[in-house]
């Protein structure tokens, strides 16, 4: 195992080569060998054995968008909380009070989300 | 070894980058972003910025990209190889040409061998974080209460009522 | 790391006021939901009062990223004041409309006046960054707030498009400094370009981006196609919010890096804003004269009237530091009667839009018989715009040319001599139509307690100002780095 920061992460591309490589040779293989007989039952949307009815695209509804906006900004939140616990120990309580101000300031935000019922699932 | 990866991952990068502008389908178009995006990504690990490079993949592949296939859905944009509206490209592709062209000469005449020393033992996170929590604490702060301000104008935009 | 608490007070006292709107705003009943103006009125209030506690200190915190010394405090004391005119137009403009919700609204022009005290103080490229995003991010929203409304859809798209790649350009720019210099702080990077030769080509390119995104925010030529659109669709207190505070907060941010951080490089700079200056001054003045809306109209001699704060610079020296310390009193003369007299335009053009629901300026005839007062007070402020006497306008363009002659910039100060006469070609049209021309619609134009006053205050302003021009200038005098 090379070691250090260039080393580790040569072993982590290596990795991901090689997994890159399996995935991708057994399906080229897969197109390459296997024998293709199209039909047209074969090429319709898989419905659990009925026929499918209606068109491809459901109503998306705004609920999936609301979310994965949310989940952006606290992200970001959650990153700063990374480096934050590396240097935690060596900034002491000053760090500390910084970031519970951030967390703070960031759950008004989660308030405002709960009470525009933007949480709810249903 | 790192001239080379960095050529490898900087052409795929340029190249998805081109693509990205050049398609007509939108959600392919999302996914060579996805590839200029890693190979930045790439390139901030070659240069050590190790959290710089997976603060990257999180929230640019992770959370950007999921929330813009989400808009793509919404909007029904046209996923089919509809034409999207092209007629500024032939303004569009000289003005990026003329940019690249001015930019591109000036820096390389000024940076070109001009070098730094890169801690070859751990990443920047250490250094990155002492740098946010001391010298920095006012851009922090203030970027809290820019995502606050974020949060609460695009939730009251985006929500039905 | 000091933190001198003294300092920040102000932002910290804006920030507890801003997520204390938004909170209560959260559990108010639908009916009680007006309450959120009193409280941003009163917080706004507050934090003037501890800004005018500062004047006169000079504090630095944060390892020299944070200064209150009196150019900021001047410049949050006119974004505190032009804030409470704003909400008390907003207020009149609210009540009316029940598409925009009141407790958003208040809440992120709150949190844009937060960016704007954060700018004042900011002596480092990424505080200033920072600061510039958290004014511009509220006012896309602000500008699309009327969600429903396609107009106010395509003000915030247009903005916020040109926004973001302005923003994203200059951050480009910034970086490149911190390539040439290895320091983020201002004086650091003053330092470090200090008696280099070989950055010439680096530096030029990097201000150029750097113009690029505070070209954007002050809306110069050619960053200024946002401008009428935004305006125009966006609800009319915003657009007032925009025009001035985050104009001011835009020059604001461009003195501090221009003079702060590349003094030396001002012989590269100095053409760009002479050029800049007269182009944007020129353009908003004639396109002006086109226009048959009273938003567009406004918003285009903005253009023009950001063009005229623009063209000292265009007269900076890299040496001497008197001319510079001249230069940043014209422009702050300049921008505390701009706050005036913009705000209190776009709140007469609130007051007859909202009563007769109408923008047009045929609409504006015979505004005397109807509503001697706001007739009035609207001349006021377009004589005021045009640099007409006996208005605080005229002296302020009388120190702006002051300046120029004295920077031996003669070609630029002819220039805005003759804008300033194309000028009150569409200025003076508005006046003739209230004044001269007759309309059948009789009725007063009613408008609450809160716009007259606002009018009312802003009107007196300017006219006291133009008799009493000393007591702007002691004010401007006291706003200089050197």
């Amino acid at each position: 195992m090379p070691d250090g920061y260039f080393g580790s992460y040569l072993t982590l591309a290596i990795y991901s080569l090689a997994m890159i490589g399996l995935v991708g040779g057994t399906l080229g293989l897969n197109r390459l060998v296997s024998p293709k007989v199209p039909g047209k039952e074969k090429m319709t949307t898989y419905e659990s054995g009925v026929d499918p009815i209606g068109s491809g695209q459901s109503q998306t509804t705004i609920r999936y968008y609301m979310f994965a906006l949310l989940f952006v900004i606290f992200d970001v939140e959650a990153v700063f909380l990374f480096p934050w616990a590396v240097v935690f120990e060596e900034i002491g309580v000053f760090a500390f009070v910084e970031m519970m101000i951030f967390v703070a300031i960031l759950a008004l935000g989660l308030l405002y989300a709960w009470r525009k019922k933007v949480l709810d699932w249903i | 070894m790192q001239g080379l990866i960095f050529l490898v991952v900087a052409a795929t990068s340029g190249f998805a980058a081109v693509r990205l502008v050049t398609n007509k389908n939108l959600v392919h178009a999302a996914l060579y972003l996805v590839v200029t995006l890693m190979g930045m990504a790439i390139i901030f690990l070659l240069l050590t910025a190790e959290f710089v490079a997976w603060v990257q993949v999180l929230i640019y592949v992770g959370a950007v990209i999921v929330l813009l296939l989400f808009g793509l859905m919404l909007t029904r944009a046209q996923i089919g190889k509809t034409a999207l509206d092209r007629q500024q490209r032939w303004v569009a592709g000289p003005v990026a040409l003329v940019l690249f062209g001015v930019t591109a000469p000036v820096l390389w005449r000024f940076f070109d061998g001009r070098t730094i020393s890169l801690d070859r033992q751990s990443g920047n996170t250490e250094a990155l974080g002492t740098e946010i929590f001391t010298k920095f604490v006012l851009p922090f702060e203030v970027v809290s209460v820019l995502l606050l301000a974020a949060l609460v104008g695009a939730v009251f935009l985006a929500k039905k009522d | 790391m000091d933190v001198n608490f003294e300092a920040l007070l102000p932002e910290l006292l804006l920030t507890l006021v801003a997520c204390g709107v938004m909170t209560i705003d959260l559990f108010l009943p639908k009916e009680k939901r007006g309450l959120a103006f009193p409280l941003a009125f009163i917080g706004v209030l507050a934090t003037l009062a501890a800004v005018l506690n500062l004047y006169g200190q000079n504090l630095t915190t944060l390892d020299g990223m944070f200064v209150v010394d009196r150019f900021a405090v001047i410049f949050k004391i006119i974004f505190c004041v032009a804030a409470l005119l704003v909400f008390a137009v907003s207020q009149a403009y609210l009540n009316d409309d029940k598409d925009v919700p009141h407790g958003e609204y208040y809440t992120m022009m709150l949190f844009s006046l937060l960016g704007m005290l954060t700018i004042a103080s900011s002596r480092d490229l990424i505080a200033i960054f920072v600061a510039l995003e958290m004014i511009s991010l509220p006012a896309f929203i602000l500008a699309g707030i009327r969600k429903y409304d396609i107009r106010s859809n395509e003000a915030a798209l247009k903005f916020f498009l040109f926004g973001v790649l302005s923003t994203a350009l200059m951050l480009f720019g910034m970086s490149l400094f911190y390539g040439l210099t290895g320091a983020t702080n201002l004086a650091d990077i003053s330092a470090g370009l200090a008696g280099r030769t070989d950055i010439d080509e680096v530096a030029l390119l990097a201000i150029l981006f750097l113009i690029v995104g505070f070209g954007f925010k002050v809306s110069a030529f050619p960053f200024q196609w946002w401008v009428p659109d935004t305006y125009e669709g966006a609800p009319i207190p915003v657009a007032a919010f925009l025009s001035v505070a985050s104009k001011t907060a835009g020059f604001v941010g461009l003195f501090q890096v221009m003079f702060l951080g590349l003094g030396e490089l001002a012989d590269m700079w100095r053409p760009m804003f002479a050029v800049i200056g007269i182009v944007t001054m020129t353009f908003g003045n004639l396109v002006a004269i086109q226009q048959k809306q009273i938003v567009r109209l406004l918003a285009y001699s903005s253009i023009a009237q950001a063009g005229y704060m623009l063209v000292p610079l265009g007269v900076a020296s890299a040496t001497d530091g008197a001319l510079n310390t001249q230069i940043i009193f014209s422009v702050v003369a300049y921008l505390l009667v701009y706050a005036f007299m913009e705000t209190g335009a776009f709140a007469a053009a609130t007051a007859f839009g909202r009563k007769t629901g109408k923008y047009l300026i045929e609409d504006y005839a015979g505004l005397f018989g109807r509503s001697p007062a706001l007739a009035v007070a609207m001349a006021a402020f377009l004589f005021s715009l045009a640099g007409i006497p006996p208005f605080a306008g005229w002296w302020a363009k009388f120190v702006i040319f002051k300046t120029l002659i004295e920077g031996d910039g003669l070609v630029l100060a002819v220039i805005m001599a003759l804008n300033t006469v194309i000028a009150m070609f569409f200025y003076l049209a508005v006046v003739k139509k209230m004044f001269v021309d007759k309309s059948e619609d009789t009725a007063a134009i009613a408008m609450p307690r809160s716009l007259a006053g606002a009018i009312g205050i802003a009107a007196i302003v300017i006219t006291v100002g133009g008799f009493l021009p000393n007591l702007f200038g002691q004010l401007a005098e006291n706003a200089n780095f050197f």
